[in-house]
């Protein structure tokens, strides 16, 4: 009998907002899924597609981007160049046939800790539905 | 072809008057060695300039400015080479104020086999340039695009493959890309494309190019022609361009003076 399918998500919190919600969540002792593999950045504009694609091709099933709200970006705009480039991502693997909804871009400030677990559990339980990553881009 | 003998005519005859006033003219020359980027000084003969075969010269201008940053050229640019120096011009990689133009329109089978939109140099955002040659009307775009929405994600993933697992990675689509000027290439960097694996594993290195060519390619075609096992590139790219336009309102290569929208903040 095999195992169910569990995914592994690989998520870029920024440093200055989510990456403090994620810690803030932990320390409240909320329940979030352990499925995230948290990799943290100064800014979620330094996430390139280049970083996305290499999560994906070593074996990720789901990338979450995580990065201050807008307006509240520690570098003024790092996040505003995110909120563009990650939905041409989203469309680029749509166009080769990877779906798109394995990567999604959300915004946790470091005072929204339950937002954190939401937008998680909500993640994982997308990309369960989604199936592993191997059978779309797999040889 | 009598028109375009006459109007291969007309370009020699203009880059003979104004050579003495440049410090060169970057062309195509057609030797018994075969036909490449060339820059046309005073005396030269002029009758081994050519339009064809097409072969971008952004890049060979670009090279040039930076080389010889007191220097003025002048180019022969089709609409592609037109846009490319526009998109190379906000990037910094060349100065509009040290470059004459003399846009050259393509035929209306030229724009059709390219799907062109914009078949001729738009002179009017050139500070020095001129056209020559009438300009006819755009070809049809590309069919694939238009339908490409009601493509199931299976079938364009099975369609990809195939097409990727082509890819010889010679880099042809890079190297001749008239955009593309990076010293340090996404696409040699061992963290992003493994070295020494044939076909490139999927989908990794075509997808960083293509990401790499929104709001940037100008449609030229020529990665398509260059690619050595025909991978229709340029529906990717198109693709990208048609997103750009609608998600920014931005057409690369349409305006000198309009930012490419992904290194902007939000409205």
């Amino acid at each position: 009998m095999s195992e169910p399918f569990e995914p592994r998500i690989v998520a870029f919190l920024c440093n200055w907002c989510s990456y403090a919600g994620a810690d803030n969540a932990g320390v409240a002792r909320m329940e979030s899924p352990p499925n995230i593999l948290p990799i943290r950045v100064m800014c979620s504009g330094r996430v390139s597609p280049e970083m996305v694609l290499r999560a994906f091709r070593s074996g990720a099933d789901g990338v979450l981007v995580l990065g201050c709200h807008i307006g509240d970006c520690h570098y003024i705009s790092g996040n505003h160049r995110t909120a563009k480039r990650i939905p041409l991502v989203r469309n680029l693997l749509s166009y080769i046939g990877i779906n798109p909804d394995r990567l999604r871009l959300d915004w946790v400030s470091s005072a929204e800790a339950p937002r954190f677990t939401r937008v998680t559990k909500e993640f994982v339980e997308t990309v369960r539905g989604l199936g592993p990553v191997a059978d779309e881009i797999g040889d | 072809m009598a028109e375009q003998d006459t109007l291969i005519e007309q370009i020699r005859a203009h880059v003979e008057d104004k050579l003495p006033a440049l410090d060169g003219i970057v062309a195509l020359r057609r030797t018994s060695e075969g036909t490449a980027s060339y820059l046309f000084h005073e005396g030269d003969d002029l009758s081994q300039l050519v339009l064809n075969p097409r072969y971008p010269l952004s890049t060979t201008v670009s090279m040039l400015q930076k080389r010889f940053p007191e220097a003025r050229f002048g180019i022969v640019a089709r609409g592609c080479d037109s846009r490319a120096l526009v998109e190379m011009a906000k990037r910094n990689q060349i100065d509009p104020d040290r470059l004459y133009l003399l846009g050259v329109a393509c035929t209306a089978e030229e724009a059709e086999e390219c799907h062109c939109a914009t078949p001729a140099p738009d002179i009017a955002q050139w500070p020095q340039a001129e056209l020559l040659g009438t300009p006819v009307e755009a070809g049809s775009p590309n069919p694939i695009v238009a339908e490409y929405d009601a493509m199931p994600l299976e079938e364009r993933r099975v369609f990809w493959k195939q097409q990727f697992s082509k890819c010889i990675k010679c880099y042809g689509c890079r190297n001749i890309c008239p955009v593309c000027f990076c010293e340090a290439c996404a696409l040699e960097n061992p963290a992003w494309v493994e070295p020494g694996v044939l076909a490139p594993p999927f989908p990794t290195f075509h997808l960083i190019k293509a990401m790499h060519m929104a709001a940037r390619c100008v449609a030229c075609r020529q990665c398509e022609l260059a690619c050595p096992s025909h991978i229709p590139l340029t529906v990717l790219y198109d693709l990208m361009r048609r997103d750009v336009g609608r998600m920014f309102g931005y057409v690369p290569g349409d305006d000198l003076e309009a930012l490419p929208p992904l290194s902007l903040t939000l409205e």
